[in-house]
């Protein structure tokens, strides 16, 4: 009878257009969408401060060591009109009300210290909400250090080899798909896990406070089917729709990735495609079904006792930060699977799957971390079986 | 056949509702040794006002609550020990009973056949019967949420019958019911009858018991005031009419 009411109920959940867009449409959309502005709009912002005709301001005159100096580099470094100012203070207030880009201020003794051959001191000032513009800054001062560095080697008669002590070469002995794995691996677990619990939790209120509340409950409690099964039967709607969410949000990760072109490098795009196996499919699979099993059991004995949609949602609603914030564990890079952290619930599966995609996990700590999702899924779904055989509970 | 007797039934009280009653009982007896008997083709109605135990008591005969104390047969079957096989020979059928609105008629109806484990063919041939019956084949593949009261109150018809039961136990079946919708049901309350099932049925309404019942019970606060058959209650009443003699009965017990 399981299959019966679980059939029965997935019809019904597919036939609801809020389900619907919370399990499917959402989780499918929501990367292509995200990922494609994130993209467009950083691109653009990167593309105009590079290419953008700057204003810089320089306290002084033209006659000054560096507007001279900037004057001469050349456009095909970047576009650029040189204002003069008498004092730093209007210079600021100018940079702050955005009609500056950048303002320089040469100290009094530069002149006399590059004569010197000692480091001239420079202030730069700009505005840090404004992106690339230190960028920009460092471009034109980098052609003007080398340029003066040059002049310096020729006059002290110094070949630059001798006065480069080191010459450091950094190898990283870990691979690309390790370093992906490691820095960015925290993503996808995330995506499971907070697309997973919203999938789960609109069934999991509909099937047993929506049914409650429409009075439907006690029709199906005279048949002659045993509590367990239609308990087991609901919950394997709920669990399958946490499933599907979690799935669709990392199809529309996938088609984000496979279809916009979001991602250009094209190493970047094989590590991907390395990590995408079957094989790790299935090991993140026997993750996250525990995962998605313990969720639901969290969420039905709340929506078994609570007597209106609205009521369940404003408790199941908090309970979602509970959850989903520990997996945000994976977007720090220091932790690592340990037996520590093997046994700490969702923290376990995001470092795990972590680790999977790196390619360094420990089978042991990834049993260990089984074995703790999955006796939490049992008692979650033993706790469920209490509430949901609670005959207060199921009857308003 | 119904055999009920000693039935209590006690429900824990908590602070909210301790507050709502205006009590400090822990416990609150809903239901308090209640017997009665209803018997092959007669109808049974469980009288009481609002708050008497009615509902309770029908939940306790179609098994969702589980009786405190007491014991109930349905048709030769313990249903307190064995739930499970008692609820095949229950149909039950509540005025608030709601049905699934995103499903057709057809789709509902097979659900519950399966659960209730009705071979296809039987529930096929039971399904027509029904149909034909009811007047259902013009909406039998339109979502219920779409169809009217009367339609849903059909389909509720259907779905209670499917099955076949010895017993049918109707809570407040009419209620919230206009005249036309609620005469499906006294239908079938006398189909049920004829058939020679077992009936029994709540109502807080005297011109509805008066038309359909063989036997009655009162019910107030928990407590059985009356059983016996209604011609037994006609000619004992001191009251001018029926509803006159219900409302006498329940306020000389209001005190007790």
């Amino acid at each position: 009878m399981i299959f019966t009411i679980l059939k029965k109920e997935l019809i019904d959940t597919l036939r609801d257009r809020r389900t619907l867009m919370m399990m499917l449409v959402i989780p499918i959309l929501v990367f292509p969408i995200i990922l494609n502005l994130f993209f467009t709009v950083s691109e653009s912002f990167q593309k105009e401060a590079a290419t953008k005709a700057l204003k810089i301001g320089i306290v002084g005159t033209e006659e000054l060591f560096i507007a001279r100096e900037l004057k001469a580099i050349p456009e095909s470094v970047g576009s650029k009109t040189i204002i003069y100012f008498k004092d730093t203070l209007e210079l600021q207030k100018m940079i702050k009300s955005d009609s500056i880009d950048l303002g320089i201020y040469q100290g009094v003794e530069l002149d006399q210290m590059l004569k010197n051959y000692k480091p001239a001191p420079l202030s730069v000032y700009y505005n840090a909400t404004k992106m690339g513009m230190q960028e920009r800054a460092e471009v034109y001062l980098k052609v003007i250090d080398t340029k003066v560095k040059n002049i310096r080697y020729k006059e002290l008669n110094i070949d630059p080899e001798q006065i480069e002590p080191l010459r450091v070469e950094y190898k990283n002995v870990a691979s690309n798909k390790e370093m992906i794995g490691k820095l960015a691996g925290g993503v996808l677990p995330y995506i499971f896990i907070a697309f997973g619990f919203i999938g789960c939790m609109y069934p999991a209120i509909d099937l047993f406070t929506g049914e409650k509340e429409r009075g439907t409950i006690e029709t199906l409690l005279t048949t002659p089917v045993p509590r367990w099964q239609i308990l087991f039967g609901k919950m394997g709607v709920v669990v399958l729709s946490g499933l599907t969410a979690a799935s669709c949000a990392l199809l529309g990760l996938f088609l984000s990735i496979e279809v916009m072109d979001v991602v250009k490098n094209e190493e970047i795009l094989n590590i991907i495609h390395s990590i995408l196996s079957p094989g790790f499919i299935l090991m993140l699979y026997a993750l996250l079904i525990p995962l998605t099993v313990f969720f639901a059991g969290m969420m039905i004995p709340i929506a078994v006792h609570a007597k209106t949609f609205k009521e369940a949602q404003s408790i199941i609603t908090p309970l979602n930060i509970v959850m989903v914030l520990p997996a945000m564990v994976g977007f720090f890079p220091g932790i690592e699977l340990n037996a520590m952290t093997a046994s700490i619930p969702v923290v376990n599966v995001v470092l795990a799957t972590k680790e999977l995609i790196a390619g360094t996990l420990d089978l042991g700590l990834l049993a260990v971390s089984f074995v703790v999702m999955f006796a939490l899924a049992l008692l979650s779904v033993f706790v469920s079986y209490k509430r949901f055989d609670k005959e207060t509970n199921v009857v308003l | 056949m119904i055999q009920v007797k000693d039935l209590v039934k006690e429900f824990e009280l908590t602070r909210q509702q301790q507050k709502e009653l205006n009590t400090t009982e822990k416990i609150a007896r809903a239901v308090d040794n209640v017997s009665f008997d209803c018997q092959p083709g007669r109808v049974f109605s469980l009288l009481g006002p609002n708050g008497a135990g009615k509902t309770t008591t029908m939940r306790m005969l179609s098994t969702i609550f589980k009786p405190t104390s007491g014991s109930i047969q349905i048709a030769g079957i313990d249903a307190v020990s064995d739930a499970q096989e008692a609820r095949k020979k229950i149909g039950f059928l509540t005025g608030s009973t709601g049905l699934y609105a995103r499903l057709t008629p057809d789709e509902l109806i097979n659900y519950f056949a399966t659960l209730y484990g009705v071979p296809a063919d039987v529930r096929e041939e039971r399904k027509e019967h029904l149909y034909n019956l009811l007047g259902m084949h013009d909406f039998r593949g339109k979502r219920i949420g779409k169809l009217s009261t009367g339609m849903k109150q059909k389909v509720s018809i259907c779905r209670t019958m499917i099955h076949d039961p010895e017993v049918v136990v109707f809570d407040e079946p009419t209620s919230g019911l206009d005249v036309i919708t609620a005469e499906n049901i006294i239908q079938l309350i006398r189909d049920c009858k004829d058939q020679g099932k077992t009936v029994i049925f709540s109502s807080h309404i005297m011109s509805e018991v008066d038309l359909l019942c063989d036997d009655m019970a009162i019910i107030h606060k928990g407590k059985l005031l009356f059983s016996g058959t209604m011609d037994d209650f006609r000619s004992n009443m001191q009251a001018d009419n029926l509803t006159a003699e219900f409302i006498r009965i329940v306020q000389q017990n209001q005190n007790t």
